[in-house]
């Protein structure tokens, strides 16, 4: 379901013109129609992707769920249209960290440049959005967390303390609730207050007094800030407000949290948020709450883009395979891409010889269990965690009668990536965060490294079907490296990342026909 | 070596893509047995290499790299 583009982009037709109208009013993009009587309930979900790989997840998306996406110029996010009892196989998307179900998209939003005037623009749109079925949506999600969350508690052993805490952090959100909706309730029996008008005022007031927000300006291209509103006093409730259909008086908690970025807004993320916030506290009557709160209201603008949603996920997704972190674990989503990029073939031989806590064999082995992983690192610290974080797959995969587990095909090794225990042209794939020189090695060592990896990594690869795909933020050197190796290595496609704040290059590499030199017998 | 002489022939017979009880037993000792402690011998050199937790320890000292 493509929608269509909004006419301001491509000049501005004047008075009778059916479409969106550009005048001052801000134009909303089509919206997917509500639910009729009987239709089935879909949604537009919007994912966050490691920025460079919105292409692989858009793949993703259409060979796991069939729905076609669309790449939104705010880099690293991508939405599709699924039927909302596919939010299961959403959430087992790999290469994704975060969802939200959207609301509404306005893909050119007109600003008014006046300060007061385009805050209060965002203050009166939120009674205006179609939130019914993106409510449906999150309370289906809901269901699922909770699901989900009973079985983690299942499967989990002890090693694993990283999860566990999470899920007593759920845990506790949950009674912290109850008690909250408690003393609401014998709020109202005590009387009610005067209608909420006036109330919120005061109640925003209080907010920006207390300066509990974070004050982060932003008024350049690049940046991005999260802000969320917090209420002073609590906001008086009427009994069976709450937006659960099912006649229960529950008073939701919630939060806005705004992404800003563009250079001609005359308000920032935190004032946006709080605006936009007060609206929707007077709107549903719910509860402002920072840190427990149960529906995360999302408003990205990004220069005339803005979206409104709703979060899916709490805990990002990305860090899901590991509970044994080393000093540069790769997100799981990021590896992902880079798997996906080589393409894996069933039978294919898939190497990382620098692997560090293991991130991207882990990734490979559940994704595609039909090829062989080898991973292997010369630091024992990172041979042990990576093989503890095979454990834990492991037991996370135990058969709950017997104690055995389905292997993984796997093996991890201890090795010096210059002489690699493997035979000349025997491995098909070889995927690879190499190290910056920042946080592991040195930019100096990496003058002599880099060109003994790709040497190396040249040998054990199968020549004319071979490839490569490794990351570094090094361009400099690996460019270097790379020239003096046109014989064994062709370039192909490079996609720009952000790891860890750094600016960084996977590149993918196929290795030509030419067969490598055999080595001195040592092996 | 690994405790499964008897089983497995020292070499791949000619036609050993069918014969499927020969490719069970490999698919056994490959993927299915872990050694957890033992060694891995190189067949030219006989250099042995430790293994350790299931993990293999194949660096080289300085005088052999």
């Amino acid at each position: 379901m493509a929608e269509a583009e909004a006419a301001g982009d491509a000049g501005v037709a004047p008075a009778p013109a059916p479409a969106p109208a550009p005048a001052p009013a801000p134009a909303p993009a089509p919206a997917p129609a509500p639910a009729e009587q009987g239709a089935e309930l879909a949604a537009v979900i919007g994912a966050t992707v490691p920025t460079g790989f919105e292409l692989t997840a858009a793949a993703e998306v259409q060979e796991k769920l069939g729905s076609a996406s669309r790449i939104s110029r705010d880099r690293g996010k991508i939405y599709f249209e699924v039927p909302a009892r596919g939010l299961p196989q959403v959430h087992r998307l790999r290469s994704v960290d975060n969802l939200f179900v959207v609301v509404q998209e306005f893909k050119d939003y007109q600003f008014k440049e006046n300060k007061e005037d385009a805050l209060k623009d965002l203050e009166d749109l939120v009674k205006k959005l179609p939130w019914t079925d993106p409510l449906k949506v999150w309370e289906l999600n809901n269901s699922l967390k909770k699901k989900k969350t009973k079985r983690k508690k299942h499967n989990l052993q002890s090693t694993a303390s990283k999860e566990k805490l999470n899920d007593n952090g759920e845990e506790e959100g949950t009674d912290q609730k109850d008690a909250s909706e408690q003393e609401d309730c014998a709020q109202n029996a005590a009387g009610v207050e005067p209608a909420s008008g006036q109330d919120t005022e005061k109640t925003q007031g209080v907010a920006s007094r207390n300066g509990e927000e974070e004050e982060e300006e932003e008024d350049n291209e690049q940046s991005d800030a999260k802000d969320e509103l917090q209420a002073g006093s609590g906001s008086e409730t009427k009994a069976g407000d709450g937006k659960t259909s099912d006649g229960e008086a529950k008073v939701l908690k919630f939060r806005v949290t705004c992404n800003r970025a563009g250079d001609k807004h005359s308000f920032t993320s935190n004032e946006a948020a709080r605006y936009f916030g007060g609206a929707v506290q007077e709107h549903f009557q719910w509860k402002a709450d920072m840190t427990n709160f149960d529906v995360e209201v999302l408003l990205n603008i990004h220069n005339n883009e803005v979206v409104v949603g709703i979060a899916l996920t709490e805990e990002s997704l990305h860090r899901r395979n590991i509970t044994h972190f080393g000093p540069t674990t790769l997100r799981s989503t990021l590896a992902y891409g880079m798997l996906r990029l080589c393409d894996p073939q069933p039978t294919d031989i898939i190497v990382d010889p620098m692997c560090g806590t293991g991130a991207i064999p882990i990734e490979g082995a559940t994704e595609w269990p039909s090829c062989y992983h080898i991973a292997g690192d010369n630091n024992p610290q990172a041979v042990k965690r990576a093989a503890n974080n095979i454990c834990s797959l492991l037991k996370k995969n135990e058969n709950k009668e017997s104690s055995t587990s389905l292997g993984i095909p796997l093996d991890i090794i201890q090795w010096d990536i210059c002489n690699l225990p493997l035979r000349t042209g025997s491995v098909d794939i070889i995927v690879t965060d190499m190290p910056f020189g920042k946080r592991i090695g040195s930019k100096k060592k990496n003058w002599d490294l880099y060109p003994a990896c790709l040497m190396e990594m040249g040998r054990i690869c199968t020549p004319g079907t071979g490839r490569a795909v490794l990351l570094t933020q090094d361009k400099k050197c690996f460019a270097k490296a790379l020239s003096r190796m046109g014989h064994i290595w062709r370039k192909g496609q490079t996609v720009w990342v952000n790891v860890g704040g750094l600016h960084a290059a996977v590149y993918l590499l196929k290795r030509t026909w030419e067969r490598a030199e055999e080595k001195r017998s040592f092996w | 070596k690994l405790g499964h002489p008897s089983e497995l022939p020292p070499e791949p017979a000619p036609d050993y893509e069918g014969d499927e009880p020969f490719l069970r037993r490999v698919h056994h000792v490959l993927l299915e047995v872990e050694v957890l402690e033992g060694v891995l011998q190189c067949p030219d050199s006989g250099r042995q290499f430790p293994i350790s937790r299931g993990i293999p320890n194949m660096l080289l000292s300085e005088e052999e790299a």
